[in-house]
């Protein structure tokens, strides 16, 4: 598969934040692309870098040929970009909004009054097409949103977490709307610093910290590597001494790496083996007379490798350092 | 043929510019013109202009039968004082109007987050800026028109020929672009719409009432007796003018004073208006004009400069508009584009290592230390310090 988006070495650097510091990226055709990262990792940085929206200090990318820096209004009619908070103008309709953005892509008026149809039909805001955009919900305006991004059938799409604020029902929408839009032949770049919705949905991700890829592939192919080093946890029941007892038993066992408890009397377990050598694990572990009340794999697996990937500092707390990330001094 | 495709571009970009603001002016008029609202402010507007003109008709009227003065140029006084009048309210309006309608222009979609919306489509800057503009002055330009009738009512006194009034029009259209412009500029300067609206009103207030004080300040400092002129002489070097007369530039932004100026050519005598006009110009007062009846300065020796100055002011600020709502091609005064560049001072140490746990991420960190604590005792060293011992 050819790549469409690529993009090398890109620094952009804010005052004294440096929000993307020589990040790489390689997207191929027709793939639903996660870039999963905590907040201010560079995720929004690197998308508005993406749509010409901020040009790189350094470094440069290309989407479908076009470079940012050279062609900016190249890449613009081969984009579509939904920026995380976006707003809606009052005093529109949801006809007038798209037919707006139609305009100003210079599409013909014949073509536009069709093509706002298909569009509405195809987020579902069929029944919609006179009301007041300030009047539809969060998901509508959202779904709305993302309708603008394809008035000009754009190749790439870049959407800086569109879930966000969204509730279960109107993602789950989402990710229905994104399949079909893959499906009519379009790449997607999806942020997101929620994995459990990315690992559904996309076909590769890149994981981003401090403005930088840490890693990058398919979903498969990461877990695969992922399952290498797993993190169990299980609750022994007994006294603390046995629990104690529990922790420096699993230490000898083969694969297991760590051993330790955890303030709330699980013990945690890094774990090297696959899902047979964790089972023949447990079962050992029931065989050396330990009370086993749960045994797992903790969190889901891109999670896991994402903070483990990420954990150089601790995992994505609610307050970040910096909108920007990391602060050099 | 590169230079036909040189053409084809260049004529492709004006193109691109139309559309552009044929978009940005087409949704700008729909969400104007929307509802009651912009019928009722028109008909408020009228009724407005109206009332003031039958008001200032009467207290003219009850002037002259009862002033001094033949009877036959009494209803050219009117006529002349009804212009006077109108003209003034027109202006004042304007000039309310005028940057009212492009405060927030900008900055509305600024705060309400739209401009990255409009930013990743094709449409040029440029084309943003200016169509915001043309539907700002079509709007003030509607009510303008509108109060062509009325003004017209100065016919039937007599004393102002169609001329005046077109000459008086233009003025205020030029008031009308001048002044949106500055509205629109302070739009895309600051952030918030209610800012730039005040910005926007002691901009109005300053280049109007502000200049004219200072100009009369300015000449009581000199010494100079009101607004008699004080008669250079040509050898003058242009600063030493300044300690006798202040600049006539200080008020060509107040377009009360340039109506002043067109009313002055009406005037058959030395009027009060021209008196005015001499006074800011500081020319001769003794001019004769072609017919070698009028009195007093030179026909349209005042405003045509104050509506030059006016217009390529306008164009200044458009050309900066364009430039702040650009996103990429901004002009960076403030720092060379080098200094914003990350030296690699403090890169190479942590890049590189970096880019090794980019490329083996998942057996580099996990082989070794699959357990997260460990993870990040070993990854440390190899990344970029914590936010508290950063490079400086």
């Amino acid at each position: 598969m050819t790549s469409i988006v690529r993009a090398t070495g890109l620094v952009k650097r804010y005052d004294r934040t440096l929000a993307v510091a020589g990040l790489d990226l390689d997207v191929a055709e027709g793939e639903i692309f996660g870039l999963v990262g905590p907040n201010g990792a560079g995720k929004t940085t690197t998308l508005r870098i993406l749509s010409t929206l901020l040009v790189p200090d350094r470094g440069d990318a290309e989407i479908a040929g076009a470079s940012v820096r050279r062609n900016p209004n190249d890449v613009r009619r081969v984009l579509g970009f939904m920026p995380d908070s976006f707003g809606v103008y009052d005093d529109m309709k949801v006809w007038e909004y798209l037919d707006f953005f139609a305009r100003c892509y210079g599409i013909p008026a014949d073509r536009r009054r069709r093509m706002i149809g298909d569009l509405l039909e195809l987020v579902d805001l069929g029944p919609k097409r006179d009301v007041y955009v300030q009047g539809l919900s969060r998901g509508m305006q959202q779904r709305l949103c993302l309708a603008h991004t394809l008035v000009h059938d754009p190749l790439v799409l870049l959407l800086d977490e569109p879930a966000s604020g969204l509730d279960p029902r109107a993602r789950v929408e989402l990710r229905e709307l994104l399949r079909e839009l893959r499906s009519l032949g379009k790449t997607i770049l999806v942020s997101s610093h929620i994995l459990p919705e990315l690992e559904e949905l996309c076909t590769s991700v890149a994981i981003i910290d401090r403005g930088q890829v840490l890693a990058q592939g398919r979903v498969a192919e990461i877990e695969k590597r992922l399952r290498v080093g797993a993190v169990l946890r299980t609750r022994i029941l007994g006294e603390r001494e046995d629990v104690e007892a529990a922790r420096d038993w699993f230490v000898g066992q083969p694969d297991v790496v760590t051993s330790e408890i955890l303030p709330d009397g699980l013990i945690e377990i890094g774990f090297h083996g696959d899902d047979d050598g964790s089972a023949l694990l447990l079962a050992h572990a029931v065989g050396a007379g330990l009370r086993v009340a749960s045994f797992a794999r903790v969190a889901s697996d891109l999670e896991e490798l994402f903070l483990q990937v990420t954990s150089a500092e601790p995992p994505p707390s609610p307050a970040p350092p910096a909108p920007g990330g990391w602060v050099p001094a | 043929m590169t230079a036909t495709m040189g053409t084809r571009r260049r004529f492709g970009a004006v193109r691109d510019v139309g559309t552009g603001m044929a978009a940005v002016g087409v949704k700008e008029l729909r969400g104007r013109m929307r509802g009651k609202r912009a019928f009722v402010i028109l008909t408020i507007h009228l009724l407005l202009v109206a009332g003031f003109a039958w008001m200032i008709e009467s207290i003219a009227e009850r002037t002259a039968a009862t002033g001094f003065g033949s009877s036959f140029s009494a209803s050219a006084e009117i006529g002349r004082a009804l212009f006077l009048a109108i003209t003034f309210l027109l202006t004042l309006i304007t000039l309310i109007l005028a940057p009212a309608s492009t405060a927030g222009a900008i900055s509305l979609e600024r705060e309400k987050q739209t401009l990255d919306l409009l930013a990743t489509t094709p449409i040029s800057s440029l084309a943003i800026v200016l169509g915001k503009l043309v539907s700002a002055l079509s709007w003030i330009l509607l009510l303008l028109l509108a109060s062509i009738p009325v003004v017209s009512l100065v016919f039937t006194f007599g004393g102002i020929a169609p001329e005046d009034v077109l000459r008086a029009y233009v003025i205020l259209f030029a008031t009308a672009f001048t002044f949106g412009a500055i509205g629109l500029f302070v739009s895309a300067l600051v952030k918030r719409t209610q800012a730039a609206t005040v910005i926007n009103l002691v901009a109005v207030i300053f280049l109007t009432a502000g200049t004219a004080f200072i100009f009369v300040f300015w000449t009581a400092m000199t010494g100079n007796s009101g607004f008699l002129p004080d008669q250079p002489t040509r050898e003058d070097n242009p600063v030493a003018t300044l300690t006798r007369h202040p600049p006539e530039a200080l008020m060509w932004f107040n377009p009360f004073l340039a109506q002043v100026d067109v009313m002055c050519g009406t005037e058959t005598g030395f009027g009060a208006s021209c008196q005015v006009v001499a006074g800011v110009t500081n020319r001769e007062v003794d001019a004769f004009d072609a017919s070698g009846q009028a009195f007093g300065p030179p026909r349209d020796s005042y405003w045509p400069r104050s509506l030059l100055a006016m217009i390529v002011t306008a164009a200044i600020l458009i050309v900066l508009s364009v430039q702040l709502v650009s996103p990429t091609r901004r002009w960076r005064l403030r720092r060379p584009r080098r200094a914003a560049v990350p030296e690699p001072a403090a890169g190479p140490a942590w890049a590189d290592a970096a880019a090794a746990v980019a490329t083996e991420p998942v057996h580099g960190a996990h082989v070794e230390h699959p357990a997260s604590t460990e993870t990040a005792s070993s990854v440390d060293p190899a990344s970029p310090p914590p936010p508290a011992g950063g490079p400086s």
